[in-house]
């Protein structure tokens, strides 16, 4: 189960940033969402999990609000991209299942493969919105993340990432001076 | 309760002074009133004790509070004496967010809630608006947040002895790329608002996140201390001779104030890299320094690089003389503690630092001149700014005490 969560995960992860509409943003998002609301249930229980579904519903939503209304994906000139989401699942395939050894592969792995992804998108050049949905994902990962530990974090820092998912999709940008 | 207030009331503050915006009156005085009250529950919070009245273990080390109470110190000054074209209600606005981020950073029980702060603070910054776009202004806390959370997992999860290295490696470079310093030096728009510049980083925030970060630190990696404190010194030797040529040689006055900045980091990172308590006391005097002082002066330089109107007076010879750590201001002592840690641990380590700091007094005598002919309110702050650097320097030690050291 957990292993089919994290691959959902990463599956959302490199959908968001293999695309530019919102329809696949927000799908990207949603998937990131309900694989980590999956692993979050095993490292800090029900709540968790159901802040987890709540914030990044609320992420998600706001991508389906915003932006170009096409699915988008793949557009001219995303070769880059398509190696560099494959490049990092590899990469932290290897690095979950054979450089650090223990239970939590499929943690260890998502956490990972999300954390390089949504990086990657927030420091390319990028739209706001898609900025916003990359950094959302990215308080999640790091929630996601203290799971690595053989002790579960507690729900607390589950529950305070999620609100801060949520919070951060809700903000309204201003990129220009005096606008 | 008190680290939960010394959050919250600033916090509380900074909505009221940005949701009172029209008026004035009303917002500086909300603002004020919540900001005393939470610069209170920090003066008043007892350093290392753990509260839980959130479900989050939130406890504020003595040197993360000393340097909270430096920040709350310093942003009295700077809106009590702020220049008359700035509007002191949007100074408390941001000021006051500031705070209760500094507040939340320092009391973070565990590097999750630190990043995840740092990453709130970071969005909030850039959704500002500003001169720069939304995402490159995210650049800089964003890849700190990454590596952070990075050398979290590598620290944490089970494996060979070098994902402990790694983990040291990303730790300080995490801190390195949230604070602004080489090499991870911040993108920095001379003519852009300072609360939406990445001075507030470098300045005002980076202080407490280091002293955060580096004690999750100690607690992740207990057995690489010694690679921590090599990074440390070695990005800060960098960090101070390319910070002092830079900001002496640099064409742009508030670009050469940026590089001041990083210049005295490369300090203060080779203080707490030395970890002896020689080494992390001059941290402490020079963090004192870049928050009570470096970050005001600049504040009231800001107008006069504008107008660009250099002056030579006596008051532009002393901040010079108080930027480079002359006796008796408060950087001389900390250079002092320095060496001398230095040479406890290993002397040609001392011999380098002591060559860099002779590359201070160019750029400090050029800082001193932009600093133009302080009138008014500003003459005043400069004073005060220059008294206090005194203070520190001639009696360090109930200042040290109140870090704990």
């Amino acid at each position: 189960m957990n292993a089919a969560a994290a691959f959902i995960a990463w599956l959302g992860a490199a959908l968001f940033v293999l695309s530019e509409g919102r329809r696949a943003l927000a799908l990207g998002m949603a998937l990131i969402t309900v694989g980590f609301a999956v692993l979050a249930q095993t490292g800090g229980g029900p709540l968790a999990a159901s802040a987890f579904l709540v914030g990044g519903g609320i992420a998600a939503g706001r991508r389906f609000r915003s932006g170009p209304d096409v699915w988008g994906v793949m557009p001219a000139g995303s070769t880059a991209r398509v190696v560099l989401a494959a490049a990092i699942g590899l990469l932290a395939l290897w690095i979950s299942t054979s450089v650090t050894t223990g239970p939590g592969a499929s943690v260890r792995f998502a956490a990972l493969s999300v954390l390089g992804l949504m990086a990657a998108r927030v420091l390319t050049a990028s739209e706001p919105p898609a900025v916003l949905g990359a950094l959302a994902a990215l308080a999640l990962a790091v929630a996601v993340a203290a799971g690595v530990a053989g002790t579960s974090p507690g729900p607390a820092v589950y529950i305070f990432s999620a609100i801060v998912a949520g919070g951060i999709s809700l903000i309204r940008v201003r990129e220009i001076d005096g606008t | 309760m008190e680290p939960e207030l010394a959050i919250g009331l600033p916090a509380v503050g900074s909505v009221f002074a940005a949701v009172l915006r029209a008026r004035p009156r009303a917002a500086l005085l909300a603002a004020a009133v919540f900001g005393l009250l939470g610069l209170a529950a920090v003066v008043l919070a007892s350093p290392g004790v753990t509260s839980n009245q959130l479900g989050v273990g939130l406890e504020l080390s003595p040197q993360g509070r000393a340097l909270l109470i430096a920040a709350g110190a310093a942003m009295v000054l700077t809106v009590v004496l702020a220049p008359l074209a700035v509007e002191r209600a949007i100074l408390l606005t941001w000021g006051l967010a500031g705070l209760a981020g500094m507040a939340a950073i320092a009391a973070s029980g565990s590097l999750e809630i630190l990043v995840l702060v740092v990453l709130v603070l970071a969005v909030l910054q850039a959704a500002a608006a500003g001169s720069r776009t939304f995402a490159l202004r995210l650049r800089g806390p964003v890849l700190a947040v990454v590596l952070l959370t990075l050398a979290a997992v590598c620290a944490r999860a089970q494996g060979p002895q070098f994902l402990q290295r790694l983990a040291a490696v990303g730790l300080v470079a995490g801190l390195s790329a949230a604070i602004g310093t080489l090499p991870y030096m911040n993108d920095f728009d001379p003519n852009e608002r300072t609360a939406t510049s990445s001075i507030p980083w470098i300045a005002l925030i980076g202080p407490v996140l280091a002293l955060a970060v580096l004690a999750q630190a100690r607690e992740l990696l207990p057995s690489e201390g010694g690679v921590l404190g090599a990074l440390m010194i070695g990005l800060g030797l960098i960090n101070s001779v390319w910070g002092s040529v830079a900001s002496w040689r640099t064409e742009n006055g508030a670009a050469a104030w940026h590089y001041s900045f990083m210049a005295d980091w490369g300090l203060v990172l080779c203080g707490l890299g030395l970890a002896i308590a020689d080494g992390q006391r001059a941290a402490i005097l020079l963090l004192y320094g870049i928050v009570l002082s470096r970050l005001p002066l600049y504040l009231w330089s800001r107008q006069s690089l504008r107008e660009k109107r250099p002056n030579d007076r006596p008051i532009n010879l002393l901040a010079a003389a108080m930027l480079a750590g002359a006796a008796p201001f408060a950087g001389f002592a900390a250079r002092v503690l320095l060496l001398r840690g230095a040479t406890q641990l290993y002397w040609p380590l001392a011999l380098a630092i002591g060559l860099g700091l002779l590359l201070w007094l160019p750029p400090s005598l050029r800082l001193g001149r932009s600093l133009g002919l302080p009138r008014g309110r500003q003459a005043w702050g400069v004073g005060i700014a220059l008294a206090i650097n005194v203070v520190i320097g001639l009696y360090p030690q109930p200042f040290l005490a109140l870090a704990g050291l």
